[in-house]
C-alpha cells in the first residue's frame, strides 16, 4: 500500500512539473493562480489553460492506457517483451486514423480518430495469428518479431502518405513515433471515454485473466471460457491503445517498461497491477515528456522517442534473459 | 600406413568447465590402426575426451600427441590432414547435395586458389562408394532417410583422407540396422587402409562386437581399458554403470554380451 | 552422376540468366520512367551517340542514381546473405539486426558534428560499433551466444539508434531536419556519379577480401566443431566474415542511408530463383538480388506518387515488412523459433 502511495505521489509531482516547467519560468506559485484565480489577459495564464493543460490530460490518458494495456498483454500473452508498441498494435491504430484522413480529406477530428480502435483491433488479431496464437503457440520471440514486422509495414505506409501530402516535419512525428506537443489539437475527450471503458472493462476481467494465465484447461476447469477472456481482454487493449494513439500517437516502450514495476508496486494481483500500471504509466510518460522539453531547448524531444531511449536498453536487457523456443 | 606416427595418446589430461574437473589426470594410449571405443555413462566426460582428443579444447593440464607430435603445438591445417572428427549431431546447411557436402571433407588438402584436383575427386569418390551413396550423391541431404544422412557426414570425414578418424556417437538416432551399417563401413576403412578410430559409443554389445579395445569411464574417472573382454566385467560395469548386469559370450561372434538384470 | 550434374548446372545457369535478366530490365525501366518519360530507343541514341534526352537522363538526371542503387543494393544483398550463412538464420540479416541503424546514426551524427571524415568512414565505425554491442550483448550468462538471441537484442540496438537518430533530428532547423529524415529512411535522391563510385570502389575491395574468405563460410556452415576439425580456426575466420559482412552493409548505407530490409530479402529470394547451396553463389544470387530490389524499390519511390520523390526506404518497409512476416511463418512452422 505505502509503494502505491509513493507511486501517486510520483504522479502527482510529474503532473505538477508539466503544467509548471516549461520555457517561461513560472513555477507553482503562477500554476496556482492560473487555476485559482485566472486572468484571461495573462499570457502565462493562458498558456497553462491551453496548452500545459491539454498536454497534462493527454499524457495522462496515454500514459495510464498504454501502461495498463502492457500489463495486461503481458498477462494474457505470458510474454514480457508484450508492448502495444512493439506488437504493432500502436501502429495499426495510427495507420486507420492516417488512412482515414487521406480518403476524407485532412481533418483531424474526433471522427477520425475513432478509426483508432478498428485498427488497433485489427493489429491486435493480425500479430496474434502471424505469431501463432491461433495454433496455440505464440512464443515471446515469434509474437514479438512479427509485431516488429507488422509496425514496421504499417509505419513505412504511415510514413508514405504523410510524406506524399507533403505534411509538416511536426506531423510526421506525431504519427510516426508519438508526441505530446500540440495535445490541444487531439479529441481528448473522446479519447478520455474509451480509455476510461478500457480500464474498467480491464479491472472487471482481471480476476479472469488471472485464470487463464494457469492454462486454459486449468482456467476452464476454474468455470471461465477461455475464449470470452480472451475477446474481453482484446476490447481492453484495443479501447486503451486506441485512446493512446488518439491523444498521443504511436508512443512506444511505455507498455514493457510499466509492468514491471507495477508488479513491485502492486503485488501479484492483476487487479492492483493494473491500478498501479496506470498511475506508473502516466508518471513516467509524463516525466519522460517534461525532461523531452528540458533536455534542448527551445527544440523539445517528442515523448515518444525519450519513451524509446529508455525502453530500448530495457527491451535489450529483457532479450537476453529470454530463451528461444515457444515456451520460454 | 598402420605407423607407430598415427598412434593418439593422452597424458595426464585435466579438463573442466569452469568450477567443475569433468576429467582428472587421465592417460591413455590409442594405438595406431586399432579401433576404440570410449564407454560410459552420461555425463561422464566421453565427449569432451574425444573433444581434447580432436584440439576442440585445450586441457588445463596433460597434452595429447599424434605419433611424435603434440597436436596443441601444430599447424591447424597439417593436423587436419592427419586427424578427423565427425562431431555429434551436426546439421547441413540447407539444400546441399550429398558431393558438395562431401567435397567440403577435402578443405585441408587445398590451397587458397588452388583448383579441385584429381585427388580430391578421387578421394570423394572413394568416400561415397564406401558409405554407398554414389548413386545419391546430386540428392540434398535433406531428402535423405536419417541413415543415409548420417552415412553421408562419414564420407565427409572419409574424404578428409586421414589416418586417423574421431567420431562422437555416430550412432545416435539411428535404428540397429543402420547403426550396424555405419560402423560396419568404419571398421572396412579400419581394415583396409589401417586407420585408427576413436568413437564414443552408447551401445555396450555394438562396441564390443566392433572394437578392438574399449575404454570405460564411470562417474570417478577411468574404469578400465583394454579388450571387450578385459573390460566388460561384471565388476566393471557396477564401478562405471551402477548397473547390475550378466555378461555371456555373443553366440554369433564370442565377444563378450551385456544383459542387464 | 554428370548427366545430373549437368542438369543442377543448367537449373543453376538459367536462375543466373534470369537473375541478370530481372536486373536489366529494372535498370531499363528505371531510367524511361520519371518526370520525362523516355522510350527505349532515347536511351539507346543516348548511350551510343551522346546526344538528346537519353543522353542527358544517362548521364546526369538517372544514371547515376541507378548506378548507385544497383552498388548500394548489391552490397546490402551480400552483407544479409554472409550473415545468414554465418548464423544459419534467414532472419539473422544486418538489417534486422540494427548494423545498418548504427551505421546510419554515425554518419548523420558526423556530418552535423562537421567532421570531414568520408562518408564510408563514419558508416563503417558506426556498423562495427553496433555489430560489436549486439555481440557482446547477446552473449548469455553461461557464455553461450545463440542466433535467435543475437536477433533479438539486434532488434533493440535497432530501437535504440532509431530513437537516437529522432533525438538528433529533433535538434535540427527543418530544412535539414526533413532531409537527415530521409535520408535516415532510406533514399537515392540526388546521387551522383562520385556516389557511384564510391560504392563500386569499396565494394569491389570488399568482394576480393570476401573471395578469399568464402571458403570459410562453407565450413562453419557446417558447425564449429567440424570446421575446427577440417582446419579451420572457426572463431576468427568467423570475426573476419563479421567484419566483411559489416563493411558491406556500411558501404552501402553511406550512399543509401540505412534502406530497411534489402539485405533480409536479397539472399533467400536470390537462392530461390538461382537455386544456390554453395556460399558463393549465395552470396552472388544475394548482391544480384539485392541490386534488384535496391532499383525496383527507388523507381516505385519516385514515381508512384507524381511529381514526388518519396524515400525508397519506405518502399523496401512496405514491402519487406511482409516478407518477414511470411518468412516467420514458414520458420515457425519448421519449428525453428
Amino acid at each position: 500500500m505505502r509503494a502505491m502511495a509513493v507511486a501517486a505521489l510520483a504522479l502527482v509531482f510529474a503532473a505538477v512539473l508539466t503544467l509548471t516547467v516549461g520555457v517561461r519560468e513560472g513555477g507553482f506559485a503562477l500554476l496556482w493562480q492560473a487555476l485559482t484565480a485566472f486572468d484571461p489577459t495573462d499570457p502565462a495564464h493562458i498558456a497553462i489553460h491551453s496548452i500545459r493543460m491539454p498536454r497534462l490530460i493527454a499524457g495522462l490518458i496515454a500514459g495510464a492506457a498504454l501502461g495498463m494495456a502492457g500489463t495486461i498483454m503481458q498477462a494474457i500473452t505470458r510474454n514480457p517483451l508484450a508492448d502495444p508498441g512493439i506488437l504493432g498494435i500502436n501502429a495499426g491504430a495510427a495507420f486507420a486514423v492516417v488512412i482515414g484522413s487521406l480518403i476524407a480529406g485532412r481533418a483531424d477530428n474526433g471522427l477520425m480518430a475513432a478509426l483508432a480502435f478498428p485498427g488497433a483491433a485489427a493489429a491486435a488479431v493480425a500479430v496474434f495469428a502471424l505469431g501463432g496464437g491461433l495454433k496455440g503457440d505464440a512464443g515471446p520471440v515469434r509474437l514479438t518479431l512479427a509485431g516488429v514486422a507488422l509496425s514496421a509495414m504499417l509505419l513505412s505506409f504511415v510514413s508514405a502518405i504523410i510524406l506524399a501530402r507533403n505534411e509538416a516535419l511536426e506531423v510526421f512525428r506525431f504519427w510516426v513515433t508519438g508526441s505530446l506537443a500540440q495535445a490541444g489539437m487531439r479529441p481528448l475527450g473522446y479519447m478520455a471515454v474509451a480509455a476510461v471503458f478500457g480500464s474498467a472493462l480491464a479491472i472487471a476481467i482481471a480476476p479472469r485473466i488471472e485464470a487463464l494465465s494457469l492454462g486454459s484447461a486449468l482456467a476452464r476447469g476454474l468455470g471461465t471460457n477461455p475464449g470470452r477472456i480472451q475477446f474481453g481482454a482484446l476490447v481492453a487493449v484495443t479501447a486503451l491503445t486506441g485512446a493512446a494513439v488518439g491523444v498521443a500517437g504511436p508512443v512506444a516502450f511505455l507498455g514493457l517498461l510499466v509492468p514491471r514495476l507495477a508488479r513491485r508496486v502492486g503485488g501479484h494481483v492483476l487487479r492492483r497491477e493494473l491500478i498501479a500500471s496506470a498511475i506508473l504509466g502516466a508518471a513516467i510518460l509524463l516525466f519522460a515528456d517534461t525532461i523531452g522539453r528540458l533536455v534542448t531547448p527551445p527544440a523539445e524531444i517528442r515523448v515518444g522517442t525519450m519513451t524509446a531511449l529508455i525502453g530500448a536498453p530495457m527491451f535489450i536487457w529483457m532479450a537476453r534473459r529470454l530463451r528461444a523456443g515457444a515456451g520460454a | 600406413m598402420t605407423s607407430a606416427n598415427n598412434a593418439l595418446k593422452a597424458e595426464n589430461l585435466t579438463i573442466g568447465y569452469g568450477e567443475r574437473t569433468v576429467i582428472d589426470n587421465l592417460s591413455l594410449d590409442f594405438p595406431a590402426g586399432r579401433m576404440t571405443a570410449i564407454l560410459g555413462p552420461n555425463g561422464c566426460g566421453k565427449s569432451t575426451l574425444l573433444r581434447a582428443l580432436a584440439r576442440l579444447i585445450t586441457p588445463e593440464k596433460g597434452t595429447v600427441t599424434l605419433g611424435s607430435d603434440n597436436i596443441f603445438s601444430m599447424d591447424t591445417r597439417a593436423l587436419a590432414r592427419r586427424l578427423a572428427i565427425l562431431p555429434q549431431a551436426s546439421k547441413a546447411p540447407e539444400g546441399i547435395t550429398v558431393a558438395d557436402l562431401v567435397r567440403r571433407g577435402r578443405t585441408p588438402w587445398r590451397g587458397l586458389f588452388s583448383a579441385w584436383s584429381e585427388a580430391d575427386a578421387a578421394a570423394v569418390e572413394r568416400a561415397l562408394k564406401e558409405v554407398g551413396l554414389t548413386d545419391m550423391s546430386e540428392r540434398p541431404i535433406d531428402q535423405l532417410s536419417g541413415g543415409q544422412r548420417q552415412r553421408a557426414w562419414i564420407a565427409l570425414v572419409l574424404a578428409q583422407d586421414t589416418p586417423c578418424l574421431l567420431l562422437d556417437e555416430p550412432t545416435t538416432w539411428l535404428d540397429l540396422t543402420h547403426q550396424i551399417e555405419v560402423l560396419s563401413l568404419v571398421r572396412e576403412r579400419n581394415r583396409n587402409q589401417g586407420v585408427t578410430v576413436v568413437t564414443v559409443l552408447h551401445d555396450l554389445n555394438l562396441a564390443a562386437r566392433f572394437y578392438d579395445r574399449l575404454v570405460l569411464l564411470g562417474p570417478n574417472g577411468m574404469v578400465a581399458a583394454g579388450s571387450p573382454q578385459d573390460v566388460l566385467t561384471e565388476e566393471n560395469l557396477m564401478t562405471g554403470f551402477g548397473l547390475s548386469a550378466m555378461v555371456l559370450p555373443d553366440p554369433i561372434t564370442g565377444t563378450p554380451m551385456v544383459v542387464p538384470r | 552422376m554428370t548427366v545430373k550434374m549437368n542438369a543442377k548446372m543448367t537449373a543453376g545457369i538459367r536462375g543466373g540468366l534470369v537473375l541478370a535478366a530481372a536486373l536489366l530490365l529494372a535498370i531499363v525501366l528505371s531510367l524511361m520512367i520519371g518526370q520525362i518519360r523516355l522510350s527505349v530507343s532515347d536511351l539507346w541514341t543516348g548511350l551510343l551517340t551522346g546526344k538528346g534526352p537519353g543522353a542527358l537522363t544517362l548521364r546526369v538526371l538517372r544514371g547515376p542514381g541507378v548506378v548507385t542503387a544497383i552498388g548500394a543494393g548489391a552490397a546490402l544483398g551480400a552483407s544479409g546473405a554472409i550473415f545468414q550463412i554465418l548464423l544459419r538464420n534467414p532472419l539473422a540479416a544486418p538489417d534486422v539486426m540494427g548494423f545498418t541503424s548504427g551505421a546510419g546514426l554515425a554518419v548523420v551524427c558526423g556530418v552535423l558534428a562537421g567532421t570531414t571524415l568520408p562518408m564510408p568512414l563514419l558508416s563503417a565505425a558506426g556498423g562495427l560499433a553496433a555489430a560489436c554491442a549486439v555481440a557482446i550483448l547477446a552473449i548469455k550468462r553461461d557464455g553461450t551466444q545463440v542466433p535467435i538471441t543475437l536477433i533479438l537484442v539486434g532488434l533493440g540496438i535497432g530501437f535504440l539508434t532509431t530513437a537516437g537518430n529522432s533525438f538528433i533530428v529533433t535538434r535540427l532547423p527543418p530544412e535539414q531536419a526533413a532531409e537527415a529524415q530521409r535520408w535516415l529512411t532510406g533514399s537515392l535522391a540526388a546521387r551522383d556519379w562520385g556516389h557511384a563510385a564510391q560504392v563500386f570502389g569499396c565494394g569491389a575491395v570488399l568482394a576480393v577480401i570476401l573471395a578469399i574468405q568464402v571458403r570459410a563460410l562453407g565450413l562453419l556452415e557446417l558447425g564449429d566443431d567440424l570446421a575446427n576439425g577440417l582446419g579451420l580456426r572457426s572463431n576468427r575466420a568467423r570475426l573476419q566474415l563479421a567484419g566483411t559482412g559489416v563493411l558491406l552493409a556500411a558501404t552501402g548505407v553511406a550512399v543509401a542511408g540505412p534502406v530497411p530490409f534489402i539485405a533480409l530479402m536479397a539472399g533467400p529470394l536470390g537462392m530461390r530463383v538461382t537455386g544456390a547451396t554453395q556460399p558463393g553463389g549465395r552470396i552472388i544470387s544475394a548482391a544480384v538480388t539485392g541490386a534488384i530490389i535496391t532499383v525496383l524499390a527507388d523507381l516505385a519511390a519516385r514515381s508512384i506518387v507524381p511529381g514526388l520523390q518519396l524515400p525508397a526506404g519506405v518502399m523496401t518497409g512496405i514491402f519487406g515488412a511482409p516478407y518477414l512476416l511470411w518468412l516467420l511463418s514458414r520458420e515457425m512452422d519448421a519449428g525453428d523459433i
